[in-house]
């Protein structure tokens, strides 16, 4: 009897001990995000630089990118004579020696759809802002490091680069991109997505992420931007590119610009026609209507009450994109009162210089500075009632 | 006189009586001393078979006088053959003969229980094969290979799991919606299943009609059960790691009733070893078996069985090559042969340091059966069962939202995903751009393998060493990433959707089953059975939450249906408030917030009830034996929701005349307002008739032919019945034909027709023994239901393929020689042709009604179209596995064999997606016939732009060469897109096995016993042997800039979505000790 009565207690206490080692203790928050204290221990062993001391001391304007002893960056973007400037480079940081650290708040949000595979990240140093677009490979990258969460940066080993004379922090990568129009001229070495295993060795967390600290530049002139456009303007204006900003006091007029030329966006009509129909035309008057296959943002301006315009930027795969540009709409669809609401335009300031052949198309022009709104909330208007615009989804059930 | 008559009667009869000849023994267990029931005794000479009865008795009258040799086959028995003398008109009662215990065979058996078990990876839809041949031991092939071709997941006849039926106690217990018994359910109760009948493909049967495949049928009852202890203890290095059990039987007892219980329970804890049999695999199992069994008088036989085997059990799973490569890359040595071990798993991860899976299956089987014997008088036999089963069957997955793919293996975290994009139309790594200026050397990897001068060596290296030097935050679940993303979401939205949650997909099914069987034998030579089978279940299909990793909560909406509403709302012009309803997985209860245990996803079930009648007659003489049976079945499925789906409703607005199909019969008064607690669907009922027959020509008592036939047709299973289940209503093509049926052609448009027959030679001699079997079955119209990640589409696609047809034909044979006293050589060998004959029927749609195709008049959700598989074989296990083995058995209870086998002809399954008949010429259609143009979606791979290669191969005139199935052939690189690939090892030495087993039974004085077995499969741990896997559906595809319609191509890197496969596990070991009192 004793015998079996052991048998069975040893039958429970090694379920329970199996159980037991069966279960995980969670993960505490002080140890996946760090402290300032940590943050001063972990860079010990290197230099943490502010933004624009990292860009000023490892981004070279020509790149120093060097594969298999030849330079690969694409110099047919570069204005004869002017050899020293590229519109994409690539630096490459070193792998050894100390520790090259920089820190920042991420700005950007994903989940919009307006940001692909990349973020944007803020500091404040002596009240300015500076910025840098990092560039990685996954998709919904909020999801591991929201809008508002500060990250340290260890970029040894990674390299910092312009793509469309936009500065990031990036790996080399050969862009083969043969069915991109143009490609014959657009093929080679640019700043690439950063491979997200590696990023993540890469990034420590900083505190919980807050969006209350995120800092914003209000600006009620865009020609504070729009009227940089010569080179030199450019090399200075880079710093700017990335920043959070709120264009205050603008309205969204219903037109795109082509080579900075504003022109009437088109409406959707019941007749056969599919004008206006933005997964048809990207002439619609919506965010961003279809770019046939190309994958651009598309821009629709916005202006002052004195006619300064902007651009405002969105992909086509944007979860608003087909959303009608904020205006008083007729009840049978046919009329856009665009001036109906004004208020503010809250995203993230860039310019992008990638414009074909022409080595001469080399300036910026004002529509090629843009504002990249994070989410459809990042439209802020109201009537003159001050009711608040309703964003409304473009459908075909409008025109029926 | 009347009188006279009857005594002059009573005379003669005893006069015949006295002077038969006859023969009489009693067959007991050498190692219990306990009758054996129901083994087979036959004399080999007068070919006269009878089984032994409840005290083990057997009894052979009208003989003829001569030198016999009587053979003795039991399950769980070694043969045994006695020669006897039977002397003219004299009665022979032979002594007691003690049959011996095939150990090795027991032994065997629970670790093929356990390879079973362990596969039973069914969640969406990647089941690895699954082997049930836990066969017979009394029949030879499947003595000799259900144990030795196991790791190879050999199929019998290249059959499906579903096509082999499972009873216990009479009562089927195969599942009405998965077609497969669950061999989880008895788990570790080594006992439970230790009893059975088994029955080779097509014969009769005394406890169901049967179908194209084996039937087996479990006894438990407890008077099989020896009285006394067993305990035992065993050590494996598999997927658990050690087993403690113990067992009583009361033995008979004087009122009548036998006991016999059973508890088990088996255990793998986390080993912490990369690279080891298991990784990442932790494994914790309790099983119970119980029955009790009254006997009142020799007519009355009542049976109560209980049994079940709370299980979890983590899981591991398939990965491309490169994986593999990279995570056992220190394994090669310097002339590149893998000595290593492919057992890389990516389900786990460490978290505070320690391993977690991410798929833990949570599975539990309480049975209960109720079987009671009524022997009605001499020629008539009843008997019946009651059955109830619940099947608590979950499995454990990691969801994510708006948030980074946890996968480590998923192929944009790969270095092979950092040279796409870079080769060239013929597979080389780009030398020039494309202004032809040379982009100068590459490099070579860690490895040694060449890598393209377009690839950045740094950051390739990078990324290259993370994973060979077994990165724990690259290479497994980064846990801790998890919960940072959750506490980082908490901190800025903390009424916001969590970023990530381990979720459980629950399949729970009840079923209720019952049976009865009634056998006469009044009529010489005629034994008859009849038998109805009755089974009502449900399945049960919704999520939970397992751990929300730190989340505040979960938010039911749908993902992709949220990414692409724009899409869906252009399509039909929904309202805002529509829009908003599109996105719920329940529209009652939008934006569900999941905190606790509460259901979410979906929440359906599956109805499903199964009548079968069937009647068999046999017919005995003494040269041949006759037999048929028919069997009527009816079934009926349907679904029953308790949500209301937003997708099921924006379809039901795109399809207005087959809305109901969508919501059901109150959908719309759901949505009207109207409250109901289900949303209740169609009932679906099914007709099919069966029939079979056979004949056993006995050329002598040694030698005998057999054939056998059957024909049937078969109802499609609940799993393949539904577009999408888990969202709306509507079935397949067929079945809705079959609904709506005006001929008996429409009738039967949903069933799968099967046809085969057997031919058998048999032959048994006391020195040497064998069959050879050949067998040929056709099966028409079957149902499959596929869904994946279109990569076009960009959304989740089902395909529901109709019409598939199969052909399975070969030969089976084996053999056994006695070599002197102690040694036995037999062979086994299985080659067969299983393969499809004719292309199949698909639909394909979007899970969440995204458009697929454009015709003229408009957008197209349903694409019709061909499947390409006429030709391809059918992957179910190697086509081709023979074996020798040596045993070698002494007297006193030392038992060894070894056994080498070989396998070939072994296919990967293929993907119907990569088949599609529109990839071949351009162009499908939709649901009413229209042509749609999906130009540039096919085997036109574009090199650049506007730069296209024909993928197909072309004669000299231009034409496209077919196969010889008419299947177009795609030219190298790009026939791997579409080819079905064989898993057989190229080195011809890796397609060995050689495995082998050592045992002792150790009697004691006081009948106690010590019995030892050791089993070491793969002894020459042969890692380069793929048991399975399967092709990816997705297909490498490229942005085509300017172009509306079909604005993707085919890219020319055909590598980009390699297959997955599954590897044999290197040498495994299997040690087991019992000890019985």
């Amino acid at each position: 009897m004793m015998k079996k009565t052991s048998l069975f207690y040893l039958f429970l206490v090694t379920m329970l001990a199996g159980m037991l080692t069966a279960c995980n203790s969670e993960p505490q928050e002080k140890d996946l995000f760090f402290s300032e204290e940590e943050v001063a221990k972990l860079t010990a062993d290197g230099q943490l630089y502010t933004i624009n001391e990292f860009l000023d001391a490892y981004m070279t304007e020509k790149g120093h990118f060097v594969h298999n002893n030849l330079y690969r960056t694409r110099a047919i973007y570069a204005v004869s004579g002017m050899d020293t400037l590229y519109l994409f480079s690539i630096d490459t940081i070193p792998t050894d020696g100390p520790g090259i650290y920089i820190r920042g708040r991420v700005t950007t949000d994903d989940y919009g759809g307006n940001f692909y595979k990349s973020m944007v990240i803020q500091q404040v140093v002596g009240g300015e802002q500076q910025a840098l677009r990092i560039s990685m490979d996954a998709g919904n990258v909020n999801g591991l490091y929201p809008r508002g969460q500060e990250m340290l940066i260890r970029c040894n080993g990674l390299s910092i680069g312009r793509y469309a004379n936009q500065p990031q922090l990036c790996v080399p990568s050969y862009n083969n991109n043969v069915y991109a129009q143009n490609a014959e001229q657009k093929v080679g070495w640019a700043p690439g997505r950063i491979p997200i295993a590696r990023f993540k060795k890469a990034v420590k967390r900083i505190g919980l992420p807050d969006e209350s600290k995120l800092v914003y530049e209000e600006i009620t002139d865009p020609t504070v931007y729009t009227s940089h456009v010569n080179h030199s303007d450019v090399i200075a204006a880079r710093k700017w590119d990335g920043r959070l900003v709120r264009i205050k006091g603008v309205h969204f007029t219903g037109e795109y610009s082509s080579n900075g030329t504003r022109t009437a966006c088109s409406a959707y009509s019941s007749s056969a026609s599919t004008s206006g129909d933005p997964e048809k035309d990207g002439n619609a008057n919506v965010f961003g209507p279809t770019t046939l296959g190309v994958g651009y943002p598309q821009g629709r301006v916005i202006a002052t009450d004195g006619d300064v315009p902007f651009i405002v930027s969105t992909s086509e795969y944007a979860k608003y994109a087909h959303y009608y540009l904020p205006s008083k709409i007729s009840t049978d669809v046919k009329t856009f009162d665009y001036t109906a609401y004004s208020g503010d335009v809250v995203g993230i300031l860039g310019f992008y210089q990638d414009n074909g052949t022409s080595a001469v198309k080399y300036g910026l022009s004002w529509d090629d500075w843009s504002v990249t709104p994070c989410r459809i909330t990042d439209i802020q208007m109201e009537d003159e009632t001050g009711a608040a615009w309703v964003p409304v989804e473009f459908s075909k059930s409008y025109f029926k | 006189m009347k009188k006279l008559f009857i005594l002059m009667g009573v005379m003669v009869m005893s006069l015949a009586i006295s002077a038969q000849t006859t023969l009489k023994g009693v067959i007991l267990d050498e190692e219990t001393g306990q009758p054996v029931i129901g083994a087979t005794v036959t004399l080999a000479n007068q070919d006269i078979a009878t089984t032994t009865n409840q005290a083990g008795e057997f009894a052979f009258l009208y003989l003829e006088a001569m030198d016999e040799e009587l053979v003795i086959e039991s399950d769980g028995y070694n043969p045994m053959i006695e020669l006897v003398s039977l002397k003219k008109d004299q009665s022979t009662q032979l002594n007691p003969i003690s049959l011996q215990p095939d150990l090795s065979a027991r032994h065997q058996q629970e670790v093929v229980l356990n390879l079973a078990e362990q596969e039973m990876n069914d969640d969406e839809g990647l089941s690895q094969d699954q082997n049930a041949s836990l066969s017979s031991s009394t029949d030879i092939f499947n003595s000799l290979t259900s144990f030795a071709w196991s790791s190879a997941r050999y199929r019998n006849r290249g059959y499906n799991n579903d096509d082999e039926v499972t009873y216990i106690e009479g009562l089927n217990f195969n599942s009405a919606e998965r077609g497969q018994f669950n061999f989880s359910a008895m788990g570790g109760v080594n006992d439970a299943s230790r009893y059975k009948e088994s029955v080779n493909p097509l014969e009769a049967t005394n406890f169901t009609f049967g179908g194209i495949g084996k039937a087996t049928n479990y006894l438990m009852g407890a008077s099989h059960y020896a009285h006394g202890w067993k305990v035992g203890a065993a050590g494996t290095n598999r997927n658990y790691k050690a087993a403690v059990r113990a067992s009583y039987s009361s033995g008979p007892l004087a009122n009548g009733w036998t006991f016999m219980g059973q508890l088990a329970f088996r255990f793998g804890p986390y080993t912490g070893a990369k690279g080891q049999i298991g990784e990442g695999v932790d494994y914790y199992s309790m099983g119970y078996f119980f029955s009790a069994e009254k006997v009142w008088g020799t007519r009355h036989r009542l049976s109560l069985i209980t049994f079940g085997s709370p299980t979890h059990r983590g899981q591991s799973g398939a990965v491309t090559q490169e994986v593999y490569n990279l995570t056992n890359v220190y394994n090669y040595n310097k002339y590149g042969c893998s000595w290593g071990y492919n057992n890389y798993n990516p389900y786990w991860g460490y978290q505070n340091g320690k391993m977690r899976n991410s798929r833990i299956v949570k599975s539990f089987d309480p049975t209960i059966v109720a079987s009671y014997n009524f022997k009605i008088d001499e020629n008539q036999q009843l008997h019946a069962a009651l059955g109830m089963h619940h099947s608590w069957y979950s499995n454990s997955a990691i969801q994510f939202y708006n948030a980074v793919d946890p996968r480590p293996d998923y192929y944009r975290n790969l270095p092979s995903f950092m040279w796409d994009g870079q080769l060239d139309k013929s597979g080389a790594y780009i030398q020039k751009d494309l202004n032809d200026k040379s982009l100068g050397q590459g490099f070579y990897n860690y490895y040694g393998e060449y890598v393209g001068p377009s690839v950045d060596a740094h950051s390739y290296n990078e990324l290259y060493n993370l994973w060979t030097s077994r990165d724990d935050a690259t290479t497994q679940i980064d846990w801790d990433a998890l919960y940072a993303a959750n506490y980082a979401n908490n901190a800025i939205n903390p009424n916001g959707c969590a970023k990530y949650i381990q979720e459980r997909r629950h399949n729970d099914i009840s079923e209720i089953s019952a049976t009865a069987n009634y056998q006469n034998t009044q009529f010489d030579h005629l034994k008859m059975t009849a038998g109805v089978e009755l089974k009502q279940s449900v399945g049960s299909h919704y999520k939970t939450i397992d751990d929300l990793l730190g989340g505040n909560q979960w938010i039911d909406i749908d993902p992709f249906a949220e990414r692409d509403i724009k899409e869906l709302a252009s399509n039909i012009g929904l309202t805002q408030a529509q829009i908003e309803l599109v996105k719920q997985n329940d529209i009652n209860n939008p934006y569900k917030v999941i905190r606790d245990n509460e259901r979410f996803g979906y929440d359906y079930k599956l109805l499903m009830s199964n009548a079968k009648l069937w009647y068999q007659n046999e017919w005995t003489w003494h040269d041949i034996d006759l037999y048929y049976a028919i069997e009527a079945t009816y079934s009926s499925m349907q679904r029953t929701s308790s949500m209301l789906n937003g997708r099921a409703y924006y379809l039901s607005m795109l399809h207005e005349s087959m809305a109901e199909y969508y919501l059901g019969h109150n959908g719309f008064q759901i949505l009207g307002g109207e409250r109901y607690n289900k949303y209740i669907g169609w009932a679906h009922h099914f007709i099919d008739p069966g029939f079979k027959a056979g004949f056993n020509y006995k050329i002598n008592g040694r030698n005998h032919i057999k054939f056998n036939a059957l024909a049937m047709t078969q109802a499609p299973m609940a799993r393949d019945a539904y577009w999408s289940p888990r969202v709306h209503d509507r079935v397949i093509t067929t079945i809705y034909t079959h609904d709506r049926a005006k001929n008996l052609t429409d009738y039967f448009a949903a069933s799968e027709k099967i046809v085969g027959g057997d031919l058998t030679y048999e032959f048994t001699y006391p020195i040497v023994r064998g069959r050879i079997t050949g067998f040929y079955t056709r099966f028409w119209n079957g149902t499959e239901l596929n869904g994946y990640y279109d990569d076009e589409a960009r959304t989740f696609v089902n395909q529901a393929m109709t019409g598939i047809d199969r052909r399975h034909c070969g030969i089976e044979a084996a053999l056994s020689v006695k070599l002197g006293t102690y040694f036995t050589l037999s062979g086994a060998a299985s080659v067969g042709d299983y393969s499809y004959t004719d292309n199949a029927f698909v639909v394909t749609t979007a899970e969440n009604g995204m458009a697929l195709g454009e015709t003229k008049s408009g957008a197209v959700f349903e694409l019709v179209d061909r499947v390409l598989i006429k030709g391809l074989k059918v992957a179910n296990g190697p086509q081709l596995n023979s074996s020798l083995k040596l045993s070698f058995f002494h007297p006193k209870m030392w038992f060894a064999d070894v056994t080498i086998s070989y396998f070939d002809w072994n296919w990967l399954d293929y993907a119907p997606a990569r088949r599609m008949e529109s990839l071949y010429t351009g162009t499908c259609y939709d649901s009413e016939g229209n042509q749609v143009s999906i130009n540039g979606g096919y085997y036109k791979i574009y090199t650049s732009r506007d730069v296209s290669i024909d993928a197909r191969e072309l004669d000299a005139e231009g034409n496209v060469v077919t196969d010889q199935y008419g299947t177009p052939k795609l030219i190298a690189p790009y026939n791997i897109l579409a080819d079905q690939e064989s898993i057989v090892s190229s080195k011809i030495w890796n397609r060995f096995l050689i495995d082998c087993s050592f045992g002792k039974l150790i009697y004691f004085k006081d009948r106690t016993s010590l019995s030892i077995n050791l089993s070491v499969n793969n002894i020459t741990n042969n890692t380069d042997f793929k048991t399975g896997g399967y092709q990816q559906a997705r297909l490498p595809r490229s942005t085509r800039q300017g172009y509306t319609e079909g604005n993707s191509t085919i890219n020319s890197n055909v590598w980009k979505f390699p297959a997955k496969y599954y590897y044999a596990w290197g040498t495994n070991m299997y040690f087991n000790v019992q000890y019985k009192f």
